[in-house]
């Protein structure tokens, strides 16, 4: 298995609920120290073996500061010399394609070679941000997602006539580096992607679910892919999970109770019910959308571990559960974030993942 | 000529030509100071599109049926490409046309191609659908009805191909096998970069007959083309997505390379 280190980037500072949130309660002293503390915990990922670092897009609330993933994984391009850099990731169906596509080949270059490139979807209250209609998301997405591909494959100047998206001429400086191009991502909680993601044949991320879920969905995307030809590796389910460690079990939920984030907590798009209310009729969860709607219903941390949301314990505790993810998800890539949001602790828990888990995890 | 009214805005007449009667169907204003569009229809045979109807409205379309197809006698005179194209340009001379856009779809593609060689600069753009002129050395399987459907059609639920009659089918493809030469014909490639004429080549995203990874062959041969994918379209790429192909080929026909720039206003409200 891998270890990828996902870093939002969070607000440290207190916020209110509620997306969006006003900028007014942004205090510039903690947020640019929020900032660098992100840079420093995925530079330290680096230097501690972390096979990935992860970077991924929000807007317009404390729960991450990168509404660009690209431009922090710029900077990441300077800090960190070893791990892959992995976009989970810009919100495809709310940008200009190309304009995604460009921007990786830049990453790629600077890397030389080592970007991830994620293609999402987002959360549905991204669609209010850049005012793209929830609606047509998914055919949104397929589009990109075969634009991208021919932009960066493709050795002369063309044209793209799509449903959405319409260019006369495309060619893409400098080029990507990888070939054909860096392993894709999208993901796939809900049965439409899972199959949208095998026909395509790009990795699967589940994120902000629940191990019972993910295992659903990825059986369904492995039998989907079996069906059309074709068998994912384990490197090409990741599963997306907070995390925090400590010497002890009693230490590491103490360090939660502490933080504030012991207690249950309202998600993104929950936190505007006429976003969610729009984002539900507009067909935007999919078929089973109640069920989707149940990955990210508030839950408190004993109900996180046993859903399989949290990694929280000492690190014998932790290796516990993350041979649940691995058995019951087939995930072989762990993308973890740190969920106390106090420095040092995070510091501390990020230091102790590395040294005893990261050994264990690599063996299997 | 004689002249018979179809079901469209089309109308078919026929003209004699290189020693041929050769049926075309034409639409559109002739008072239009815009040079006409010349259609060469694929190995299918003539046939009219929603492409063609919306082309109409702009520009007068004369889509010739070439010698051998459809109901005209088998042609077993013409010995190569280049002469069936020069049999077509004098059709175009006989019509009294001296300034021509030229539309070859397919097979229709690499005639095309030879006619714009041969007619210089009468030609003033060419537009190429799905061309054949470069192929892959290996075709899908189009045995069965199904087969076939799925190379042609990404989407047959919008306007499906009439189905075929196997005596003309067969015909047909005696004529295409015959002319059409390699999937990469030396000869030709060696005349293509002193084609000057702006020239847009249109591929289906989709196309397993001839496929959009064939698109830069053109790019890299002819003397000024550009390249053009329908996303979601297969072979048919003016069946498949008809709105898509026509408001590209249209602009491309009407601003020729000014077609890279858009015109289109960015204002949302006044």
């Amino acid at each position: 298995m891998k270890a990828a280190l996902f870093n939002p980037i969070r607000y440290s500072g207190s916020s209110p609920s509620g997306w969006p949130v006003a900028p007014s309660a942004y205090d510039l002293e903690i947020g640019q120290r929020s900032m660098l503390n992100g840079l420093e915990n995925l530079r330290l990922a680096d230097e501690i073996g972390f096979d990935w670092v992860t970077v991924a897009e929000h807007h317009y609330a404390g729960f991450s500061l990168t509404p660009n993933p690209m431009v922090l994984a710029g900077a990441l391009t300077q800090v960190v010399k070893r791990a892959k850099i992995a976009l989970l990731g810009p919100t495809v169906p709310i940008l200009n394609p190309i304009r995604v596509a460009e921007e990786y080949a830049m990453l790629d270059n600077l890397t030389g070679g080592r970007i991830i490139a994620g293609l999402l979807r987002g959360t549905p209250n991204e669609y209010v941000t850049y005012n793209v209609n929830p609606a047509e998301s998914r055919d949104r997405f397929e589009e990109a997602l075969a634009l991208i591909r021919r932009a960066w494959t493709e050795p002369e100047p063309f044209g793209w006539q799509g449903r959405f998206y319409q260019y006369r001429s495309i060619a893409v400086w400098p080029r990507i580096v990888q070939t054909p191009h860096p392993a894709l991502y999208m993901s796939g909680s809900s049965q439409e992607s899972g199959a949208m993601a095998a026909r395509n044949r790009v990795g699967l991320g589940l994120a902000f679910t629940t191990v019972p879920l993910a295992s659903v969905a990825a059986k369904f995307y492995r039998e989907e892919a079996n069906r059309l030809g074709w068998q994912p590796d384990p490197d090409q389910v990741i599963y997306r999970m907070g995390f925090h460690v400590a010497e002890t079990d009693e230490q590491a939920m103490a360090d939660m109770v502490e933080s504030g984030a012991a207690k249950p907590h309202v998600g993104l798009t929950m936190a505007n019910k006429a976003v969610l209310a729009g984002a539900m009729s507009s067909g935007y969860f999919g078929k089973a959308a109640e069920e989707q709607k149940e990955r990210v219903a508030p839950r408190d941390a004993v109900q996180r571990i046993e859903q399989g949301q949290i990694l929280l314990g000492s690190p014998d505790t932790v290796w516990k559960q993350i041979r649940r993810v691995r058995d019951e998800v087939g995930a072989g890539i762990l993308d973890l974030f740190p969920i106390v949001p106090i420095a040092d602790r995070t510091r501390c828990s990020i230091e102790l993942f590395g040294a005893k888990l990261l050994p264990r995890l690599h063996e299997n | 000529m004689t002249e018979q009214s179809t079901v469209s805005a089309f109308v078919e007449r026929k003209v004699e030509a290189g020693g041929f009667t050769i049926r075309y169907l034409e639409a559109g204003r002739k008072s239009d100071d815009s040079a006409p569009v010349i259609c060469i229809h694929g190995a299918g045979g003539l046939r009219l599109s929603p492409m063609h109807e919306m082309l109409a409205k702009t520009h007068r379309i004369v889509a010739f049926e070439t010698p051998g197809f459809g109901a005209s006698p088998a042609n077993e005179r013409s010995r190569d490409m280049a002469e069936l194209a020069g049999s077509l340009c004098a059709a175009v001379a006989a019509l009294g046309i001296t300034s021509y856009n030229l539309m070859g779809t397919s097979f229709g593609g690499k005639l095309a191609t030879h006619m714009a060689l041969q007619d210089g600069e009468k030609v003033q753009s060419l537009v190429l659908l799905s061309p054949a002129v470069f192929r892959p050395s290996e075709r899908p399987p189009m045995g069965t009805p199904e087969e076939r459907r799925k190379v042609m059609h990404a989407h047959p639920e919008r306007f499906p191909l009439a189905s075929a009659n196997p005596e003309v089918d067969s015909k047909q493809e005696a004529l295409v096998r015959r002319l059409i030469g390699p999937p990469r014909d030396a000869e030709l490639e060696q005349k293509l970069p002193g084609l000057a004429v702006p020239t847009l080549a249109v591929f289906g995203s989709e196309d397993r007959l001839t496929p959009p990874d064939m698109a830069r062959f053109y790019r890299q041969h002819y003397g000024n083309a550009h390249l053009m994918l329908i996303y979601d379209a297969a072979h048919l790429v003016d069946l498949d997505r008809p709105e898509a192909v026509t408001e590209v080929v249209g602009d491309f026909l009407a601003r020729k390379e000014r077609f890279l720039v858009s015109e289109q206003s960015g204002v949302i409200h006044p």
